[in-house]
């Protein structure tokens, strides 16, 4: 088969006509510039690994904050089942009172699971913890309530639980309605810290990472300036110029987000024996989730991302002067 | 209209200097026209201008016809790689061999990297540095850099090729040579403007010389029948 021949045209803005740029001269060009780029940073080992370890503390906090808000979350959950909301009905209460209770607390979001317990049972539950079985075969009538035990989710909404319990303290056929929310509110509390804190120091150490990557590739700039003149004198575009610094943030961030991700390794192998113990001694089993290939992925798409703005950022300032 | 045109140039810098006044000129298309005058006389200013470097504070730089201080900022790359700069300061790269510098405007192009080799080995062949490829620049003379300039700027084969004192470091035999070399590109059909204070060996060329002085054309005549401005 033969290629067609590709004559120069002239359009409207142009001097001469010429012909497009031959065939693979964009792969030839990255081609050339990952090589010059390559070049660049292993001939400069000291300043690419100081830039790699600024750009990786910067992303490991708030990825390690990420983290931690996750397992906690994850732990919360684990625990909700042993907490949550108990409406006591009145002795004898009538069935439909005690069913349209419990469609209440059915339809509430957040509330997970909901169990009647009936005074004979709550009887009977009572006899087995307390230790007082002998005792209470002495009562003849069970004093006990019936009551609904809803189980809640660890990231329910508090204040809305607040506004049904309020509401069911006042429907026909319950005595009280108890919310066991002082660890419920502080879990809340501790996880919102935690989340805000991470989406604060990810902001901020990302502008970081950008300004991090931004005077490292400015410093790049201004050792090539003299290159830079005499490539815009003999025709390069603003895009050609700036293409080696643009690869240079990719490596930059790329490197950054691998030493975040060792960072956080070590950190969790540190942390992870005496975090199981703690879990143990509250009865809960403990196994740190997230750090998984997905979440190294994301933090290296966010080291490339942030080291390419930073590039783009300061070669386009330096360029634009000389283009 | 086909080659260079100044109509009424007025280029005024910031510092109130004014480097041209109300220059008029045409260049015809494959022609060699040589610049003289005094240091501050407008030459740089003529070919910076034409470079795009710089545009007029009034008046109209055509090449072929187009505005070069209208052009874009986009378009401006595509004109100047149908350009050939030659300064006096040489503007090599000092990390890479001459190979690699007379190259830089093929890379630029996105030339194959074989005819890339075929270009800059005719170049380096046509200013007598074959030999010294492999060099980097700061193994060469002042004159052999000179020349490397030179390589680089004809290796893309310019329309146009603009040279600011390229005989500064050279001796009287090479600067001749030059001078002769910038002949042949004439017969290929290259528009070249060579700005010199070199008066006599202009005049043995024979060809055009427009003298300036003070942003100013004071002459414009075959050099031959230059009475001598510079």
């Amino acid at each position: 088969m033969s290629r067609k021949k590709r004559t120069p045209t002239r359009r409207p803005f142009e001097v001469w006509p010429s012909a497009p740029r031959p065939w693979g001269a964009f792969w030839r060009d990255h081609g050339r510039v990952l090589r010059d780029t390559l070049g660049y940073v292993t001939g400069r080992v000291g300043t690419t690994i100081w830039v790699w370890f600024m750009i990786g503390i910067a992303l490991s906090l708030p990825a390690a904050l990420h983290l931690v808000e996750m397992n906690l979350a994850r732990a919360a959950g684990g625990w909700s089942g042993s907490s949550g909301i108990s409406v006591y009905f009145v002795p004898k209460a009538d069935p439909e009172h005690q069913q349209a209770v419990v469609e209440r607390l059915q339809r509430t979001p957040g509330v997970e699971e909901v169990r009647v317990v009936t005074a004979a049972e709550a009887l009977d539950e009572f006899r087995r913890m307390s230790g007082v079985a002998e005792a209470l075969a002495l009562v003849d009538d069970n004093p006990l309530p019936a009551s609904a035990r809803a189980s809640v989710s660890s990231d329910a909404d508090v204040d809305r639980l607040d506004r049904m319990v309020r509401e069911l303290e006042g429907s026909e056929g319950v005595d009280d309605v108890l919310l066991e929310r002082t660890w419920f509110q502080r879990l809340a509390a501790i996880r919102e810290i935690v989340k805000r804190l991470a989406w604060a120091l990810a902001g901020l150490l990302g502008i970081g990472t950008v300004l991090i990557a931004s005077a490292a590739v400015r410093l790049a700039v201004e050792a090539r300036l003299e290159e830079l003149r005499i490539l815009v004198l003999v025709g390069a575009g603003s895009r050609f110029v700036r293409r080696p610094f643009v690869y240079l943030g990719v490596v930059y961030g790329a490197g950054g987000g691998l030493i975040a991700a060792m960072l956080i390794a070590g950190l969790l192998s540190a942390v992870e024996r005496p975090l199981v113990r703690l879990f143990a001694s509250y009865g809960t089993d403990l196994e740190l989730l997230g750090f998984d290939p997905m979440f190294i992925m994301v933090l290296l798409g966010s080291g490339v991302a942030l080291g390419v703005l930073g590039a783009v950022f300061s070669s386009n300032q330096r360029v634009r002067r000389l283009v | 209209m086909e080659g260079i045109e100044f109509q009424h140039v007025v280029k005024r810098f910031d510092t109130g200097v004014e480097a041209l006044h109300d220059v008029s000129l045409s260049i015809a298309p494959g022609s060699l026209t040589f610049l003289t005058g005094h240091s501050g006389a407008g030459k740089s200013t003529f070919l910076k201008l034409l470079l795009g470097l710089q545009t007029p504070t009034r008046g109209r730089v055509l090449v072929n016809g187009v505005d070069i201080g209208r052009l874009r900022r986009r378009q401006l790359p595509h004109y100047r790689r149908h350009l050939g700069a030659v300064f006096q300061d040489d503007h090599l790269l000092p990390r890479r061999t001459v190979s690699a510098n007379v190259a830089v405007p093929l890379q630029v192009a996105g030339m194959k990297a074989r005819e890339a080799e075929r270009r800059v080995r005719a170049a380096l062949d046509a200013v007598e540095l074959l030999d010294k490829a492999h060099l980097l620049p700061g193994h060469l003379s002042a004159g052999e850099r000179q020349r490397v300039v030179i390589a680089r700027a004809v290796a893309n084969r310019p329309r146009l090729l603009l040279a600011d004192e390229p005989t500064g470091n050279l001796d009287p035999a090479l600067s001749e040579s030059v001078m002769g070399l910038f002949d042949r590109f004439v017969e290929v059909g290259t528009t070249v403007i060579v700005a010199t204070h070199e008066i006599d060996l202009v005049r043995t060329l024979g060809r055009r010389m427009v003298a300036l002085d003070h942003g100013r054309v004071v002459d414009d005549t075959w050099a031959s029948d230059a009475a001598g401005h510079v």
